[in-house]
């Protein structure tokens, strides 16, 4: 008896140190470095993260492969790749841009040609929404559905969605998996060889969290390191004036270097938002308030030279009619956007030099570091080698 | 054995007496909590928002949209003449009708129970503080004030509609902050004007009590911007007026008038 008993403690004790060693194992094998983001000059100091996915060295570099490689799509065969940058392209500051030869007039549409409901919007400073993703912030922490409230849900949304990649997320993770150099990868961003949908959801989603832009000419200016041209600094001025151009309101300036609040607006395009007029992607469809009718979210105007066309229907497509909209052409209807008060001269009334003053301030906001920024850019070689 | 008994007796007694004591003494700071609401009427009846039902003085019939403003330095003066400064180090609060969780303030400050003449506040930010990049982080950061046009931040954005005498309605954006002199309007600004100031609460006397929360409302009577003493008329002064100093003086004057207590509880 006494042997037994003896026995079953040594076996015990053997086993405890046996699981916990495993542990520890586990946690050494798996230690990816954090992945810190600088704030710049004048920038938010809190930051869009979910608790789940925090940023990583080796989650970002994972996510830009996934970002650019078209077997995201669940397929392989060339003519059907499609990954994030096949629209969101680096040189258009993320978005497809209007002069892009698959997608005539800057409108995209998905893998078997379905037109996407509204015009696409950059990926460009993300990290610092707050107040929901796409045009109508449908996706957001406010979502009672936990699937559909950040850029990770993004992510698989468009594997999935008809008006973009058309696939099953079960074939992309497959061909991912079985894609060399991918298994290593994940087993350094998140500890496991085994692909999910979820990770590559998380990965892609780190990587753009690093897209930034923050060396602008009106960044530079800010920091004190660059002078504006008259031209510009005419434009600054009536950017941030409710008696010149007055867009300061929606659009940010040197107290809100995002140059967007991210919210909602109705800025005065229609008179129609019910019956045969009726979007439902607009603001009213997710909050309910009959006060966001029409109402879409304020764009950055970070790199806008770039990402025509404009609204969220893509009826601009240049600058200088969004300007001449804003100066000369707003439609008055009972949800108007208080913002919006020159409306009762149907606009804010810009002359001829106005108009190019607040078009040369405009493009100031132009980064090309973030165009041209390596970090971003499409890897030289997939992980299996691939180009 | 007994006597070793007995003397580790007397020791825990002596432990449980001298805690007993400290945790007496902790009693003897004694203190009170105070938490701020904020709200909004019109005529004594709680504001009723997007819909035009409200007439102001000068006639113009009008909707309110949504209100963000700032109120700093919230004072307590006690009746011996102490004035007590709350949240020292959060001293600028800011309060949105569309964000719920602005409307309530509860003060981290452990206040000393008894008597308070009356409550004052700055409204908007004192020159001292009103600094642009102060805030950097939505909500208050899209608060700010132009560089151009003073810097900082907007006191007030009480943003609106109203049916003009054209018969239209027209948007109102009635926002408050730095106020500027124009050599020629609207270019070539020469100099600023500093518009916050003082509320002085009446009838704000309350009492706090010992281990209790004192509510205390803040209300803000909408139609007191338009009528007194100055009598505000959207038709004169348009759908903005952050570059026209007359106007926002005449509101500021207004100001004056426009808040009030109440103690809930």
């Amino acid at each position: 008896m006494k042997k037994f008993i003896l026995f079953s403690l040594a076996f015990s004790l053997l086993l405890i140190i046996t699981f916990c060693n495993k542990e520890k194992i586990t946690e050494i094998v798996h230690q990816p470095t954090p992945y810190e983001i600088e704030i710049p000059f004048g920038f938010p100091t809190v930051l869009n993260i979910p608790d789940d996915n925090p940023m990583t060295v080796e989650g970002v570099e994972l996510g830009r492969f996934l970002f650019y490689d078209g077997r995201v799509s669940g397929r392989s065969h060339p003519d059907s790749l499609m990954s994030c940058s096949t629209c969101h392209k680096q040189e258009n500051s993320f978005e497809c841009g209007i002069n892009n030869p698959d997608f005539p007039g800057g409108f995209t549409h998905g893998i078997a040609g379905k037109p996407t409901p509204h015009v696409m919007l950059p990926l460009i400073n993300l990290v610092w929404n707050h107040s929901g993703y796409l045009w109508n912030g449908f996706i957001s922490n406010e979502n009672p559905k936990e699937d559909y409230r950040n850029i990770e849900d993004l992510v698989w949304m468009g594997i999935i969605a008809e008006h973009e990649m058309f696939s099953d997320t079960v074939r992309a993770k497959n061909l991912i998996q079985n894609t060399s150099g991918y298994p290593e990868l994940f087993l350094k961003a998140f500890g496991s060889e085994t692909i999910t949908v979820k990770n590559i959801s998380k990965a892609i989603a780190q990587f753009i969290r690093t897209l930034i832009s923050a060396n602008s000419k009106f960044d530079r200016y800010m920091r004190g390191e660059e002078q504006l041209s008259p031209s510009e600094l005419n434009g600054f001025v009536l950017f941030t004036t409710e008696e010149g151009a007055d867009c300061f309101h929606c659009h940010g300036g040197y107290g809100n270097p995002l140059f967007t609040t991210n919210l909602f607006y109705n800025n005065g395009k229609d008179s129609s938002f019910t019956g045969e007029y009726e979007d439902f992607r607009d603001r009213f469809h997710i909050s309910g308030d009959p006060m966001d009718y029409g109402a879409y979210k304020a764009t950055t105007l970070r790199n806008i030279e770039l990402t025509g066309p404009y609204m969220h229907d893509g009826r601009f497509a240049t600058l200088d009619e969004v300007i001449e909209f804003y100066s000369h052409h707003l439609i008055w209807s009972p949800y108007i956007n208080p913002l919006m008060h020159h409306i009762a001269n149907n606009g804010v009334q810009l002359t001829p030099n106005e108009k190019i003053d607040l078009k040369a301030f405009i493009q100031t906001l132009r980064d090309d570091d973030f165009l041209t920024n390596p970090k971003f850019s499409k890897p030289e070689f997939f992980p299996d080698g691939m180009k | 054995m007994k006597k070793f008994f007995i003397i580790i007796c007397l020791l825990i007694f002596t432990f449980i007496v001298g805690c007993k004591k400290n945790s007496e003494s902790d009693d003897v700071e004694k203190f009170s909590n105070l938490t701020l609401k904020f709200a909004y009427y019109n005529e004594g009846k709680l504001l009723e928002f997007d819909t035009i039902i409200y007439e102001n003085e000068a006639g113009n019939k009008y909707l309110v949209n949504e209100i963000q403003y700032f109120i700093s330095d919230v004072i307590l003066h006690k009746s011996n003449g102490e004035n007590i400064l709350i949240d020292e180090w959060k001293d600028i609060h800011y309060i949105d009708t569309d964000i719920l969780s602005t409307q309530t303030w509860k003060i981290p400050d452990k206040l000393t129970p008894g008597n308070y003449n009356s409550i004052s506040f700055t409204f908007g930010i004192s020159e001292a503080k009103n600094h642009s990049l102060m805030f950097l982080n939505p909500p208050e950061r899209d608060m700010f004030w132009p560089e151009y046009l003073g810097g900082g931040y907007h006191y007030m954005k009480l943003n609106g509609k109203w049916l003009s005498d054209e018969n239209t309605i027209n948007p109102f954006d009635f926002h408050l902050g730095i106020g500027q002199i124009y050599h020629s309007y609207p270019d070539s600004i020469t100099g600023f004007i500093q518009n916050y100031f003082e509320v002085n609460l009446p009838s704000s006397s309350f009492e706090l009590i010992e281990n209790q929360t004192k509510e205390i409302e803040i209300s803000m009577n909408i139609e007191n911007w338009f009528r007194n003493p100055n009598i505000y008329d959207h038709d004169v002064y348009g759908g903005d007026i952050m570059q026209n100093q007359e106007a926002m003086n005449l509101a500021c004057e207004n100001g004056h008038n426009v808040f009030t207590i109440k103690i809930i509880n």
